[in-house]
Order: structure tokens, then sequence, then C-alpha cells
């Protein structure tokens, strides 16, 4: 019995002690006139580096404010995160936020009565507000923008003597191109990466409907104007260069999910292009010693398909009880001179002309800065996004395997892809 | 029962919960509650910014025979296809590997904790980046296997395992079965504890090896098979990690890595249907308890505990 | 007196134990040469010996995130996991000590409950979790993930150990019990000495599964300077930025210390049971 006594003892003990060591820490919230940001954003490395400084930055010039980032490696990982708060009440006072802004449109706080006073907006191109303007209300601020792109391995197509590409051209001149690397290339080696079947394919196929002429989503009027011959039409363009060899059969293309450089075709040196968005490139070039380079989808000169989308956005929690600093703090790191110069286009390229004309700081920069030049040109404003973006990008992901095996045909994919626009958009 | 007799019955009813008021208080406190409620979850709709909405068996239905609003839900039921065949293959295999091994470390040898961590090690890389990324490198179509396949052994035409839709699942299957470190240990704990006097006192009598292994080995052994056998069968049910990182999480080619436990994931963190998710999550709940259960019922005449049971 | 054909077998069976555990060793040693490769060699050159050697793998990983280094991330996960690895081995066996030992009302009703509670996939009780350790304040503490375990919420090693006790013969406790031991010093003094290679094994489960455990991890500990291990290697891979992978592949080889270290330590452990027989009084 004295033994149980003792026993008892010593569990009480150790409880208290892991109590006490996790409450110790929290009596550091607001109690002294101190206001508690919270910053939750993804990133890695450098990223961390430069929001910590430009933190540091802000709190020298505010000492009355502390800024809390909490940091998670990648983007899923945030939102997985970031959701579970959100359905806690716990939400963090900044969310970053990628494309799917639009889906977190009801947790997010309407920012237009703070634009002109704490948030300067008339510094930031049109287009940047226009696209952080949901339902008539600016619910985030963009960081930068990133746009789509084809990507090439510069030194694997020098090596085997083929020219390179021109960074404009059209389908026609695309698949010439693709052709006559075939012919140059080893065999096991592809020209172009099945980039139908990647897991972020609903952008190709985005960029190729505005090709088209037919866009994915009109939000004003809820509705599609893809039909199942348009989806037909696109999975007869890849069928075709499959057929051809110009991309990888099925089953290599899909041991190659493109989530990142480990997984990618293009870095393993068994694609010559590849797609990706272009605040990617810098990732993808240190991943690889061979020297990667921008062109543009083909068609976008005569359609002008292309689009700049932003990169991210800055956004304020709707619950968040210290809006008016939040978004003080926000105005800092998207128009201050010195934020700007610190944070550079780690999260996008600037949405600012003047920022840009002033020149790019790496030679990954520079050329994201070319393509840009190209680009720009022939590019307009960006589609609406079709809702349950996720669940899009998943499904369509399946529907082209299923072609890509030929276990349907693209007629019939056709139609898969048309029922699940129409499904998606009634959900 | 007399007075005395009811009150010793009571105090050793007492005695005993005194045991057991830990976990009984963390079940309540900490795991009822979160069961109740994600069952709750599975009668409504919830895309976790808003609240959820009650909309009953709707769930349950779109899963198994779809409702006259949404069709059936194909990628559901492929899931519990492909959980099944990885459960009912990988196990048993894990199983003979892990308890073949451990009677191996079991021996006497000068190097045998070098040798128990060596089989070890695959469990320690668990569901890293870099398995993923090394399986992947293994089993593509250029990859180390078929090399060696093709080099060593002369075979032909021999497909891309990892990203072929026919043959993704089994290099996962594969995968799982490599990593038996943990019932291996288990098995190595359980033949420690068989007094070493069954095997000198049959010895004696003139048993060979084979003849211990069956009427000594494997009965001792029993309870801690069926301890293996019944815990990976539920964890293989659950299986999640490895599928996520080898496929990059989207469970392909062609949904033929799609277990049960990602396709969960998918739809409740990925699509925001959380309500869904909680519904799988019950439906699985149903199915590995009844099982367990079959499992129990049929263990009573194989397993047989120590002396008096 | 050993023969001809016991050292020959001998032998064969070392060389055999060998062969198969190199098969095991190819991951890992892969994982070590790519540590010592330049980020952007690791994807393009396949084998396991570096072209280029570089060690800034290890020094720039060590730093972790600018903020906050992997020694920080060490501590944390040590103390998470030596914690959870104690809690989960003194009460999960007594827990197991009643359901294999004691008889009690609702024993197959409680036992039944608990085995349910391995049943449903975790990702479903995130958010209700999350939502009560909220309202305990817990938040950005290492409770939410440390204080289950002192309440023996691991029902498999409750399982674990229920098997293990379950095969050993009753008659010790009985003995025992004519010796006027009571219910708690069987337990001492009889049954946990008895089930050490299972406590060990305890033991080394939960310290290895609770240092994986990333996903609660992410979700409760949000200051950096909480982050564990297992954190620290996913914050160096970012798909829209820029991902280190020489260091992340160096502080995962370094991850792999502890286990290594554990393991080897707690084999001494793994002895035969003492026998049954010779427990008497």
């Amino acid at each position: 019995m004295k033994k149980a006594v003792v026993f008892l003892l010593f569990i009480a003990m150790s409880v208290s002690l892991v109590f006490g060591a996790g409450t110790k820490e929290q009596a550091t919230s607001a109690g002294d006139g101190t206001t508690t940001i919270r910053w939750a954003y993804w990133g890695s490395g450098e990223r961390v580096t430069i929001s910590q400084q430009a933190i540091e930055l802000y709190q020298s010039r505010h000492p009355n404010v502390k800024i809390n980032p909490e940091v998670s490696g990648g983007a899923g990982d945030h939102f997985v995160k970031v959701d579970t708060q959100l359905a806690g009440g716990d939400g963090p006072d900044i969310i970053q936020m990628g494309g799917n802004i639009y889906d977190y449109a009801s947790v997010l706080l309407p920012l237009d009565k703070y634009a002109g006073n704490l948030l300067d907006t008339a510094v930031i191109d049109p287009s940047a507000v226009a696209s952080g303007t949901i339902g008539g209300k600016l619910l985030g601020v963009s960081t930068g923008v990133t746009m789509p792109a084809l990507v090439y391995n510069k030194s694997l197509i020098e090596r085997v003597g083929a020219p390179l590409p021109k960074p404009s051209m059209t389908y026609a001149e695309f698949r010439d191109y693709l052709m006559l690397l075939k012919s140059k290339l080893p065999s096991g080696v592809y020209p172009m990466q099945d980039i139908g079947v990647m897991s972020t394919n609903s952008t190709p196929f985005g960029y190729w409907t505005r090709y088209n002429g037919t866009p994915l989503y009109t939000a004003a009027n809820a509705s599609t104007s893809v039909t199942a011959k348009d989806a037909q039409k696109y999975l007869e363009l890849f069928a075709d260069y499959r057929k051809n060899g110009l991309i990888p059969p099925p089953d290599v293309a899909a041991g190659f999910a493109e989530n990142n450089a480990d997984s990618s075709a293009l870095i393993a040196g068994k694609a010559a292009i590849g797609y990706l968005y272009t605040n990617q490139l810098s990732g993808y070039q240190a991943a690889t010693t061979d020297e990667l380079a921008l062109m543009e989808f083909p068609g976008a000169a005569a359609t002008k398909a292309l689009w700049q989308a932003p990169s991210q956005f800055y956004t304020v929690n709707k619950d968040s009880k210290n809006a008016d600093e939040t978004v003080k703090f926000i105005n800092f790191l998207v128009n201050d001179p010195e934020a700007a110069r610190i944070l550079g286009s780690n999260r996008g390229t600037s949405a600012s002309a003047s920022a840009r004309a002033s020149g790019a700081s790496s030679p990954v920069d520079q050329k994201i800065l070319d393509y840009m030049q190209v680009a720009g040109p022939h590019s307009s404003l960006e589609t609406d996004h079709v809702p349950n973006d996720t669940e899009f990008n998943s499904t369509l992901f399946l529907i082209y395997q299923r072609v890509a095996f030929g276990q349907i045909t693209p007629a019939a994919g056709g139609q898969q892809i048309y029922e699940l626009l129409l499904r998606l958009i009634a959900k | 029962m007399t007075d005395l007799h009811r009150r010793k019955v009571w105090r050793d009813n007492l005695g005993s919960y005194a045991f057991l008021t830990p976990w009984l208080l963390g079940f309540l406190v900490l795991t009822l509650y979160p069961m109740f409620y994600s069952l709750y979850l599975s009668f409504t709709k919830f895309n976790i910014r808003t609240p959820p909405e009650w909309i009953g068996l709707r769930n349950y239905l779109v899963m198994f025979v779809g409702t006259d609003r949404l069709p059936k839900d194909e990628r559901f039921l492929n899931s519990m296809v492909v959980t099944f065949k990885f459960v009912f293959i990988s196990v048993p295999l894990k199983l003979v590997f892990a308890l073949a091994v451990a009677m191996l470390m079991n021996k006497k040898l000068k190097l045998i904790p070098l040798y128990r961590t060596l089989y070890y090690i695959p469990t320690l890389l668990g569901g890293s980046v870099a398995i993923a990324v090394l399986w992947r490198r293994l089993f593509a179509g250029d990859g180390l296997i078929n090399m060696i396949l093709s080099n060593v052994f002369g075979a032909q035409n021999l497909p891309a395992w990892i990203s072929n839709p026919k043959y993704a699942l089994y290099t996962l299957i594969l995968l799982a079965v490599w990593q038996f470190g943990s019932p291996m240990i288990i098995f190595l704990a359980g033949l420690q504890q068989i007094p070493r006097e069954y095997y000198e006192a049959s010895s004696v009598d003139g048993a060979g090896k084979i003849r211990q292994f069956f009427a000594i080995t494997l009965p001792s052994l029993s309870p801690i098979i069926f301890f293996n056998f019944v815990m990976q069968m539920i964890s293989a049910f659950q299986s999640f990690t490895q599928a996520f990182i080898v496929s990059g999480g989207s469970g392909g080619p062609l949904d033929s890595t799609m277990f049960y436990s990602l396709y969960l994931y998918i739809k409740g963190f990925g699509f925001s249907e959380m309500g869904y998710a909680a519904a799988m999550a019950w439906v699985l709940l149903v199915i590995i308890a009844g099982l367990t259960a079959i499992s129990f019922r049929a263990s009573g005449s194989l397993v047989s505990y120590g002396s008096g049971e | 007196m050993k023969t001809r054909k016991d050292q020959v077998g001998r032998l064969l069976l070392n060389a055999f134990i060998i062969a198969l555990g190199l098969g095991m060793l190819y991951p890992i040693l892969w994982l070590i040469g790519a540590s010592f490769k330049p980020s952007n060699m690791i994807f393009t050159d396949p084998g396991i010996w570096p072209k280029v050697f570089t060690n800034q793998n290890y020094v720039n990983g060590w730093k972790g995130i600018g903020i906050v280094g992997f020694d920080t991330f060490f501590k944390n996960s040590f103390v998470i996991c030596l914690l959870s690895a104690f809690a989960n081995a003194i009460f999960c066996s007594i827990t197991a000590y009643a359901f294999a030992r004691l008889n009690f009302i609702g024993k197959k009703f409680w036992f039944a409950v608990m085995m349910i509670t391995l049943m449903l996939p975790s990702h479903v009780t995130t958010i209700p979790r999350y939502i009560m350790f909220r309202n305990f304040g817990w938040i950005n503490t290492f409770l939410p993930i440390i204080v289950p375990k002192f309440f023996a919420t691991d029902a498999f090693f409750i399982f674990l150990l229920v098997q293990f006790i379950r095969g050993l013969p009753r008659d010790i406790d009985e003995s025992a019990v004519i010796d006027g031991c009571s219910k708690f010093g069987i337990y001492t003094r009889i049954i946990m000495p008895l089930t050490v290679p299972a406590l060990i094994t305890t033991l080394l489960f939960s310290f290895l599964w609770t240092w994986d455990d990333f996903f609660n991890q992410l979700l409760y500990l949000t200051s950096p300077n909480r982050y564990t291990v297992p954190m620290g290697l996913r914050l160096f891979l970012d798909s829209s930025g820029m991902s280190s992978w020489g260091p992340m592949f160096a502080m995962s080889v370094l991850s792999l210390i502890p286990a290594f270290i554990l393991f080897f330590s707690l084999q001494k452990y793994f002895v035969r049971g003492i026998a049954t027989t010779g427990i008497k009084g």
C-alpha cells in the first residue's frame, strides 16, 4: 500500500512537471500592452530567413508589436494546419494564401475599408489588386505575380546538337520542333513531359481552353464554355503527341508526379521540356547542374492566352483580434521599399512595374523577367477559378490518365470532363 | 452471497478498477468526445470553413449506391478494393518474414545486435521522403530492379513497376513487407520469453528442430502471433504514409495506389469534405471491428495462453 | 566439441544473414551518399557514391531555418519522446495488468472498447481533438502530445502487454497471493520483471513512433522554437520555392542516429526472461 502511494506521488509529480513546462510559455500572451500578431505562411530556407529579417525590421520600428511566424514546410502542411485552426476558432491573423483564396472567401476579412489609409493600394498594380478582389471585396493583397511557362533543359538540347526553341511559337511550329528534338534525343529521353499527366494538370488544360476561346469558368453566370467536344480535342492533341513518341508512354509518365524537383522528369533527364510556374524556376534550377530556360506555351502570341497569376496573397483572418495592426504590417510587407528589398521576388515577381525595371538579383530572376517581357503582352486577364479547384485537379488527372492508358477513348474522356465541370460548378 | 463475500467482491472490483483508472479517464475525456464528434460529422456536410450542415445518411448513400444528385462514388469503392488487396497480401507475408528472421536473430551469434539493427533499418526509415525517392528509383522503368533483372537474368520487356497501374500496388506491398522490423522485434521479445527448459527437456526426449518448432515454439508464441496478426491487420487497413509519399499524394497511377486512408485524407483535407471523410472513417471502423471480432472468435481454439487460462 | 559440420553451418548462417541484411542496407547507404552530394546533383547522379563530395549539407542543414536550428529541434524531439516513452511503459502496463490478470465487472466490454479505439483512422478525430486541446489552452505546448500517454491512449501497447502477461503461467501469481502479496505487489514484483522484453519493446516503439508523429507535431506546435526534428525536415521542402535537398537528407541521416543508439543500447534487455520455475517466494 505504501509503495502504491509513493508510485502515485511520482506520477503526480511528473504530470505536474509536464504541465508546468508547458504552461510557462503561455504567459507571454498580451497583458503588457504588446500586440501579438500571428503570421502563418509556408516556405523554407531562404524565405524564412528573409521573412524574419522583415519581421525584425518592423518590430524595431514598432516596439509594441510582436509578430510570431508560424511556418510550415509546404503549402499542403500549411493548409492542413490552418484549416484545423480555423475549425477550432483559433486561426492566425495573417494567412498566406495561394490560388485557393476563393475557397476561403467566407473566413477572410474584407480589406476595402483600409484601402487608401492603412493599406496603400494606389502603388500596387491594378491587376494585382483586382486579382485579390473576390465578390467585389478586397480579400487579399498580392505578394507578386507568377506566370505559367514551358521550361526546357538548355544544356541537354545543346548537347544533342538541336537548335534552341524560340520563345514564342504556334502549335504547328511547336509540333515540328518536338519532332526535330525527337530525332536528336537518345531513346528513353522524350522531347516533352506528358504535362497532362501531372498533379497540377488543370493549368495546361486551363491554358488550352483559353487558347481555344472557351474559358473554363465564368463566375458572372456560374458556367463553363467548355463542351465535351472541346475537352475531346485537348485529349486528342496529347494522344497525337503520345502516338508519335513526342511525350512518354503513360506508364513512364506516371512515374513523375512533378510535385517537386524530386519527382520531375525534366530534372531526372528524361524529358527536354516540361511546364512550371515561373516562381518555381529557382527551385528547379537548384536541383540540377544543367541550365534551364523558359519559353511560352504555343499559340500565346496570337490568342493572348497566357495570364499573370498572383503568386500568393496576404490575407487577414475575419476573426483576428488585431485587425488594424495586422493590416499595417501587411502594408509594410508589400509597400515599404526596405521590406521590398529584403523580400525580393521570393514570393513572386513584384507586381510593380517600377520594381521590375530596376533589374534582377540573380540569373534565374533575370530569366523570369525576360520571359515576362515577352509573355506579358501575350497575356490577358486570368480566367475565374473553377470552384472546388482541388477536386477538379484530382479528377481531371484521373480522367486524363484513363485516356492515356487507353481505358477510355478521348471522346468518352471529353464527356467525363464536361460532366465533371458541371458537377463541380453545381456543388 | 453473504454480506462479507459481497463486500469482498465490491472491494476486489474497486481495487481492479484502480488499475484501470488512468486508461478509463483518458478514454472518457480524450477519446470518447472526438469519436462521437466524428460520428456526428459523418451525417453532415462540413467544409471546415463553415459550420457543419446536417444531411443525414447522404454521405453513406453516395459511397455505396449514389443519390439522385450524385453518382455512386467509384473512387471510394476502388479504394476499398485496393486496401483489401493490400491487407490480405502484405500482412501474411510480413508476418512470415518477421517470424523467420526473428528466429534467425534468436541465436547467440556474435554480431547479433548488429544484425538485428540491420533488419530493423527499413522500418527506421519509415515514411521519410528518402524512402519515396528511393522506391521510385528502384522500381522505375529504367530503375535498379529492372537493370538487375535484364542484365543478370536477361529478362526482356520489363514494365515500369511503380508507374504501371497493374503493378504499382505490388511495389507498395513490397515496401510494407520489407519494413517487417516491428513485428520482428515483437516476435523476438516473445521468443525470449519461452523458457529454455522446454527446449532442453524436449531435446533430452529426442525431439528434432522441426518437432520443437511445432510443439514448443508455435504454441508458446501463439498469443504473440495473434497479437501481431491483429495489429498488423488493423494498421494495414489504415495504411497511409507510404502510399501518400510514393504516389506524390495522388493515389496514382489510375488510383491503383489509392489506399482507403489516402482517399479519406484527400476527401477531408483536400476537397474539404470532412463530413464524407468522417463517414468513411466509421465505415472502416465497422469493417475492422468485424474482422477483429472474427479473429478473436477464431483464436479461441488456436491460441494457447499460459497454464490456467 | 565443435564438429566440422557445425562450423560450416555456422559460417553459412552468418553469410546468409549478412547477405540478406545488405539488401536492407541499400536505402540507408543511398541516403548517406546523398547527404554528401551537392543539392543540384542528388537527382541527376543516381549512384550511391557521390561524384562530388561535400560536407556543406551538414553545416548548412544544422542551422535549420535560420531563426531556429536543429539543436533546438533535437532537444524538443527528445523531451517529447522520452516523456512519452516512459509514460507509455508505465501506464500501458498497469492497464494491461488489469485486463490480463484482474477480474472486474465490465472487463470484456472495456477490453472491446479499448480495441475499438485502435480502429478509427486518426484524421477524422483531428478537428474535435484540436478544439478540445484549444479549450484546455494547450496549443503550442507539448501537452497535447505527451499527456495522452499518461492516460494509456496508445492501445497498441496495452494489447501487446496483455498478450505477454497472459502468456505467463498463473500459478506464480497464485503463489504470491498465498504469500500475502497485494495486487500491486504482484504487479511490481512479478509481472513487471517478467515482461521486461515487452516493456523494452514498448519503450523503444513509443520513442520511435512519437518521434515520427509528424501530423500531431504540425498541428499543435506553432512557434518555430518548439518545432521537432520531423518538422524541421519538412521545412526544407517547399514546392513553390526552393527546396534544400542536400541539407534535408543530411539532417535525415542525423535524425536516424538517436534511433540507432536507442536500439543498440536496448538490445541487452532482450535476454531470455528469468526461468519461471525460479520464482518462488
